[in-house]
């Protein structure tokens, strides 16, 4: 109560601040009438009685300033008249303060735009109930269709299995599971005009129950909507979809929309930020029961038991259960599944293989993210540069801030002297280093949204929709508040300590700037310790720098395997458009007439996939007159092409001949193999005429081997050669010569004679012609294309390289600033010397050689920490070593250079000091 | 103590103490106090307003303008319930802390 009587009497004292004063005028006032009436009525003369109150009662300026310090208001009021003082003495600065400003606003703002992305990318939770509660299992990370392998393999799992671990759930709350990847689908919408081309997610029956996700219009998919296959033609929308395409419908539940031709029931429009399990650019736009898997996948048989793996799984804890006991409770699931499916004998060696199956639960409240997995790295190393940039910002400022005070010695030591207590003026000085962070932070939220802005667009490669966003919210705010208090604290602090230390006597000392200027050792002991912390941050920020550049460029300059100009690459999908696995072999012959015929084009191809893919066909391979070994990865990719794929993509047949149009599904079948293949089953150079046989029966061979192409990274630039074999795209047919379902293509590459970029019209208009409703998905060069493998390790040797080249700057700027202040404290030592017959080339070595004294210690200390951190990022660096010495020599010479100039210059002004104008100023 | 100072931390006490037997003005109760201890202490308004002025923060006393005997405007100050309580509180301590400093000196 009291506490309330305080806070409400001193905010109307704050608010009337007229009225109080004239109170206690009154007071004061009646208090010495009282005193004079009293002296007076026991005897004195009025003259007397007066002099003698006055006197008693003292200053009343005094007495009235301890009657307001009663109150917390008075602290308050001093607090704004400091904060007023401050900003004034900022405002007289004008160019220091935008200096400075600029300084924290870039240092705060890049740290605000990467915590911004890790907080999303890394941080963030699904917006569902107990996210924490949720287990992956398996970091289900990889997406496809996986046959022939054991379950779990790569954390894919079959419908049968998902089931059965549905309905008995063991030692979790629920187990749910969802497809791999999201089937892309056509979209009918009635009434609506052309068909969209979204993204579907297959779930179970419990995958919003187990994952606990609240719909925001309607109901979500429950178990009884995935009753049996083809029956519960039900599904739930994104917001996303129901914005765009549903024209955000109020009344959308119960209508029906067509997908792949299927009519399907709107059910559900789920919340703005739920993606799924998906924390990804272009999540999932509806999910459908997997019950329906046949008519969006447009693929039969994805149910049937151990068919195939396509399925990702999760689970809900219960509090009761241990983590071990539901990790073994799972591998013993997996482990009798695969012993179930075994023939009746099983040799030991493949029983203990089944006993070492496992999947690792992995934390599943924050979902899956590819760009966690992709960028997680590369934000974090951010993160840790942009705080050593704040770092030296925040040093700079230190010396300016320590500087100014070192300049208003002799203000303070009066200020001392009047009786000003020594906390208030060290709380002043602090202000100012507040005052200025917190300026520097609000302009930093600006340069962290534009970064942001910019960074997840570079992160999107083009996506149409993110689940990322610039804008701050409470988190972001209270984060950047926080830094910006922080780096006050910091860099207010050494200003503070020295005002602190300040004393009172050098008022009275004529020679006071004589005596702080020769200050000596002790006095530029900050700053030279600042200047040497920005040198040895400055060593590390470069070292990193160049160790990404260099990255990057090995990465860029290998020889991939193939012709990285010329050649566009264009993504395509028959069945979108509604083909039909017959229709495919004519469809693919007739893309290829039509694109050969396109001006300018040399030659084109059909394939699966890019020369450089993320995901790949893949088997395992029986080489007949080849034993392998127990458990030997027999493993290859497989790639399907056609005709003229190797004179498209300039992989360089080693031996035998390249694939041709000639091979058709009338002729023997043939497969072009890589070098690791022909060196690894053929060692003997004899692999032309030998055959090998496919673990797919669709495919199953036997295909004779009639060249060996060169290698190629098809899984990116920092893989290692992966085993292909090449199957001609026309002999992946049925035993009539009809097309099956692996006939299908979804690549067209194209040989370009001039700028491939200029023929994407060409090539639309050409496909167009072919058939108007076939879409092209994605249209790239190939250096885009590979690109998008280096995307991380651009992103941070650009943003490396851009805050080392702002931490140099700043650095430079501190050593600049330190130095000229060092040669106008010593203008009369100089002017002394000068007189004495110093010459203009020793007073600028005498200078210069502080300074080089100071780069000297900051390399001394940096290199180490540098080669510290280089060894921390090893696994970031592609065939180099941290301690790579050309990258340590241009970084010491880099730092050299541009310390030598910063110092140079104060150092030529000081031998210009003449000796009679310095000797005068005292 | 000869020079008129109050013990160190009994000044809200006395003016308490003043303040119990009536309300009064400031300089009232500096002129009680110093003829109450006879001139033992003197209390000047430097440390007394800003006395009364916390005291009155803390809910202690509260205050009023009233006209004073010769009829002028004064600033009156009264105990509080709160204060009464304060008042009993300290005199107890003090009781304590005197007894028990007068038993060393005798000892």
């Amino acid at each position: 109560m009291s506490f309330w009587r305080s806070l409400n009497s001193g905010f109307r004292s704050l608010m009337h601040s007229k009225r109080t004063e004239r109170e206690l005028d009154e007071e004061l006032q009646a208090f010495h009438d009282a005193s004079v009436g009293e002296k007076m009525r026991q005897g004195m003369p009025a003259d007397a009685a007066e002099r003698a109150a006055r006197i008693e009662m003292g200053s009343r300026n005094a007495v009235k300033h301890h009657v307001r310090s009663a109150g917390w208001e008075s602290w308050v009021e001093s607090f704004l008249s400091d904060l007023r003082l401050s900003l004034r003495g900022l405002m007289r600065s004008p160019g220091f303060t935008l200096i400075a400003v600029l300084s924290l606003a870039l240092g705060i703002g890049a740290n605000t735009a990467i915590f911004t992305l890790i907080k999303q990318v890394l941080l963030q939770s699904l917006p569902v109930y107990k996210p924490q509660q949720l287990v992956l299992f398996g970091k289900s990370l990889s997406n496809g269709i996986l046959g022939g392998v054991d379950v779990g393999t790569y954390d894919q799992y079959t419908y049968d299995f998902a089931l059965q671990l549905e309905r008995h759930p063991g030692p979790f709350a629920g187990v749910a599971s969802y497809s791999s990847f999201p089937p892309e689908v056509s979209v009918r919408v009635p009434g609506a005009g052309a068909a969209e081309q979204v993204t579907t997610s297959l779930v179970s029956g419990n995958f919003f129950g187990v994952l606990g996700a609240e719909p925001m219009i309607g109901r979500t998919i429950t178990p009884s909507d995935a009753s049996a296959p083809g029956q519960n033609a039900v599904v739930v929308v994104s917001h996303h979809f129901w914005q765009k395409v549903l024209s955000s419908d109020p009344a959308i539940v119960g209508r029906t929309i067509n997908i792949n031709s299927t009519p399907f029931t709107v059910i559900g429009v789920m919340p703005e930020r739920f993606h799924g399990m998906s924390r990804d650019f272009d999540p999932p736009d509806l999910w459908a029961p997997l019950t329906m898997a046949e008519a969006i996948m447009m693929q039969p048989g994805m149910l049937a038991p151990r068919s195939f793996y396509f399925l990702h799984m999760f689970a809900r804890t219960s509090p009761q259960s241990s983590v071990a006991a539901d990790q073994q409770w799972l591998d013993t699931q997996i482990r009798n599944y695969v012993l179930a499916g075994e023939g009746k004998t099983i040799t030991p060696e493949r029983r203990a293989e089944i006993g070492r199956l496992t999947d690792k639960l992995a934390p599943g409240g924050s979902g899956v993210s590819h760009i966690g997995d992709k960028y997680g790295t590369s934000l974090n190393i951010l993160m840790a540069v942009v705080g050593i940039v704040l770092l030296i910002a925040c040093a700079n400022l230190a010396n300016f801030l320590l500087a100014r005070a070192v300049m208003r010695q002799r203000e303070i030591a009066t200020r001392l002297a009047l009786g000003s207590s020594r906390a208030r003026i060290v709380r002043q000085s602090f202000m100012e280093a507040i005052l200025l962070s917190l300026a520097g932070g609000a302009c930093g939220l600006a340069v962290a949204f534009a970064a942001t802005r910019t960074l997840i667009a570079f992160v999107a490669e083009g996506a149409t929709y993110s689940p990322l966003s610039a804008r701050p919210d409470a988190t972001t705010l209270l984060f950047t508040l926080g830094v910006s208090l922080l780096a006050g604290a910091l860099f207010g602090l050494a200003p503070a300590l020295h005002v602190g230390r300040s004393s009172a006597r050098l008022a009275s000392n004529a020679n006071a700037r004589t005596a702080s200027g020769a200050g000596g050792r002790k006095g530029r002991f900050w700053p030279n310790a600042l200047v040497t912390v920005q040198i040895m941050l400055s060593v590390l920020l470069l070292v990193g720098a160049g160790l990404f550049l260099r990255t990057l460029e090995k990465l860029q300059d290998q020889n991939l395997g193939f012709n990285q100009t010329h050649l566009l690459i264009a993504g395509f999908d028959p069945h979108l458009a509604g083909y039909t696995p017959e229709q495919v072999p004519a469809l693919n012959q007739r893309l290829i007439d039509r694109l050969s015929a396109i001006p300018g084009v040399q030659s084109v191809a059909l394939s699966a996939v890019p020369p450089m893919s993320q995901g790949a066909w893949h088997s395992s391979l029986t080489i007949p007159g080849y034993t392998p070994a127990p458990r030997e990865d027999m493993g290859s990719v497989l790639e399907r092409v056609s005709g003229r794929y190797f004179e498209t993509t300039g992989i360089p047949i080693v031996a035998g001949r390249a694939i041709a149009p000639a091979d058709h599904a009338g002729t023997a079948k043939v497969a072009v193999i890589n070098e690791v293949i022909a060196k690894k089953y053929f060692p003997h150079g004899d692999a032309i005429g030998r055959t090998l046989k496919i673990g797919i029966d669709s495919v199953a061979g036997p295909w004779r081997i009639v060249g060996v192409a060169q290698n190629t990274k098809f899984f990116g630039p920092r893989e290692k050669p992966s085993p292909i074999v090449y199957l001609p795209l026309a002999q992946i047919v049925g035993k009539n010569g009809e097309g099956i379902g692996d006939s299908f293509a979804y690549t067209m590459l194209l040989r370009t004679k001039r700028d491939p970029a200029g023929s994407i019209a060409d090539l639309r208009r050409a496909v167009a012609s072919v058939d108007p409703n076939l879409p092209l998905l994605q249209i790239r060069t190939i250096q885009e294309q590979v690109e998008t493998f280096v995307s991380h390790e651009t992103l941070i040797s650009r943003l490396t390289t851009a805050f080392s080249a702002l931490a140099l700057l700043l650095a430079c700027i501190g050593l600049y600033g330190v130095m000229s202040f060092g040669v106008l404290r010593r203008q009369n030592e100089i002017g002394v010397r000068i007189a004495l017959g110093a010459t203009q080339g020793g007073v600028q070595w005498m200078v210069l050689r502080e300074s080089l004294w100071l780069l000297a210690l900051g390399l001394v200390l940096g290199l180490p920490v540098a080669l510290g951190a280089a060894n921390a990022v090893r696994s970031q660096l592609y065939e180099m070593s941290p301690f790579d010495p050309s990258i340590l020599a241009v970084a010491v010479l880099v730092i050299a250079a541009v310390t030598a100039l910063a110092a140079w210059l104060p150092a030529r002004r000081a031998a210009m000091v003449d000796p009679v104008v310095s000797l005068r100023c005292e | 103590m000869g020079n008129g100072d109050v013990v160190q931390g009994t000044l809200e006490m006395l003016i308490l103490k003043t303040l119990a037997l009536e309300p009064m003005h400031g300089y009232g109760v500096a002129l009680r106090i110093e003829q109450v201890s006879r001139g033992v202490f003197r209390v000047n308004p430097g440390s007394l307003l800003p006395a009364l002025a916390r005291m009155e923060r803390a809910g202690r006393v509260k205050s009023e303008w009233r006209a004073s005997e010769n009829n002028r405007r004064a600033k009156y100050y009264m105990l509080t319930a709160r204060g009464r309580k304060a008042l009993a509180d300290e005199r107890a301590t003090w009781d304590r802390q005197t007894a028990a400093i007068a038993r060393i000196l005798e000892a």
